[in-house]
């Protein structure tokens, strides 16, 4: 019957408390690799042209948010939003949304920005980099925009749904949704909230 | 050593059963009695009930600017938070035409008290700054205008999450007053 035994490096037993913390250094080192590989991977396109409609539909976008609102979809699905000839339609793989143009109040866009690694396995990433190196991670962000739409229903209650766009694409849903005749009222666009630096 | 554990385990238990019994002895006042029980019991006698209730739009404030996505969410969430409690039949939106016929219909109202709009992106990095806040005093009223309950509520979002979030925390406290007094 054949035996082994495991080989130790005698760095190690003469020095045990250096071999931890290279250990430590290189696991660290390889969380942060990973995590920038991940924000590369998983960052938008927006962040360098405006992303151009795709071409599933007339004007239509994968990729939205809908934050809330959006009927039976679970609030901060995502899903395509476009325009159809009806209205404004979102759909998820398991349900749709539809918004008809007549039953429009008002639409409002604003400006926003989005943590490139955001989400419960982006904070998890984060908080495993040791020597607050998540935070660093934190530094990258994407800006958004965001569409409000405001409509009632066939009673007559009020509904609110608000969708995350890539940058430039609400203002171009909006002019969308007005030109097929939805109401849109006065309103002074709040001034686009600066990212304050940290 | 066979001797002395023999002696002090008697020793240690007296001095843990008398620690007991003081701890016992020391709680009994605190606990209602019968006469202590009328604290809780007005508080089950006032729970209030509707059948239906409506949830009448975040209002604007002149001097205080919300942006359009934080009423918006703030009045869905609401909606969404209560019909999550199951107290009330139906949960009616603001200008539904269906509620005029619910006699027992109580209506809520949203008034915006303050507003601070923080980062998400300053929250992540610095851990203390760039939180969100919102208050809204929130009136619960008869139809005929009469409010019976009034409170002012936050919702916050201080390190990990997106600032519409902060209205998520709003909704889930309101729904926490709806459970208390319904």
């Amino acid at each position: 019957m054949k035996t082994s035994s495991a080989q130790v490096s005698p760095e190690v037993v003469s020095n045990p408390g250096g071999f931890v913390r290279r250990s430590v250094r290189t696991a660290g080192v390889g969380v942060f690799v990973i995590a920038v590989l991940f924000a590369a991977l998983f960052s938008p396109v927006s962040s360098g042209q405006p992303v151009v409609p795709q071409a599933s539909g007339s004007n239509s976008i994968s990729g939205v948010t809908c934050v809330i609102g959006c009927g039976s979809i679970k609030p901060n699905s995502k899903g395509t939003i476009s325009v159809v000839p009806s209205g404004l339609e979102f759909a998820t793989s398991k349900a749709t949304a539809d918004i008809s143009t007549a039953s429009i109040d008002d639409i409002f866009t604003g400006n926003q920005s989005r943590q490139d690694i955001s989400g419960l396995g982006g904070t998890a990433v984060k908080a495993a980099i040791p020597y607050g190196g998540g935070r660093v991670l934190s530094l990258f962000s994407h800006k958004v925009e965001v569409l409000t739409v405001e409509y009632v229903d066939s009673y007559g209650g009020f509904h609110g749904a608000i969708f995350v766009l890539p940058e430039g694409q609400a203002t171009a849903y909006k002019d969308l949704l007005v030109a097929q005749g939805a109401r849109v009222n006065a309103h002074v666009e709040p001034p686009a909230a600066e990212e304050k630096k940290p | 050593m066979n001797r002395l554990s023999r002696f002090s385990f008697p020793l240690v238990f007296a001095v843990v059963a008398s620690g007991a019994a003081m701890l016992l002895a020391g709680s009994l006042p605190a606990q209602p009695g019968p006469a202590g029980k009328p604290a809780a019991a007005p508080q089950q006698a006032q729970k209030l009930s509707a059948s239906a209730i409506q949830v009448e739009r975040t209002e604007t404030a002149e001097d205080l600017q919300v942006p359009e996505d934080f009423r918006i969410s703030t009045y869905e969430n609401v909606i969404l938070q209560l019909e999550k409690t199951r107290k009330f039949k139906q949960v009616y939106r603001s200008g539904d035409r269906r509620a005029a016929e619910v006699p027992d219909l109580i209506i809520m109202r949203l008034v915006p008290q303050a507003f601070k709009e923080g980062s998400q992106k300053q929250r992540e990095v610095t851990t203390v700054s760039g939180a969100t806040s919102i208050k809204i005093k929130v009136t619960f009223a008869h139809r005929d205008g009469q409010v019976f309950l009034e409170k002012d509520i936050d919702g916050k979002v201080r390190f990990f999450g997106e600032n519409l979030r902060a209205t998520y925390d709003f909704a889930k406290k309101v729904a926490e007053v709806v459970n208390d007094n319904f």
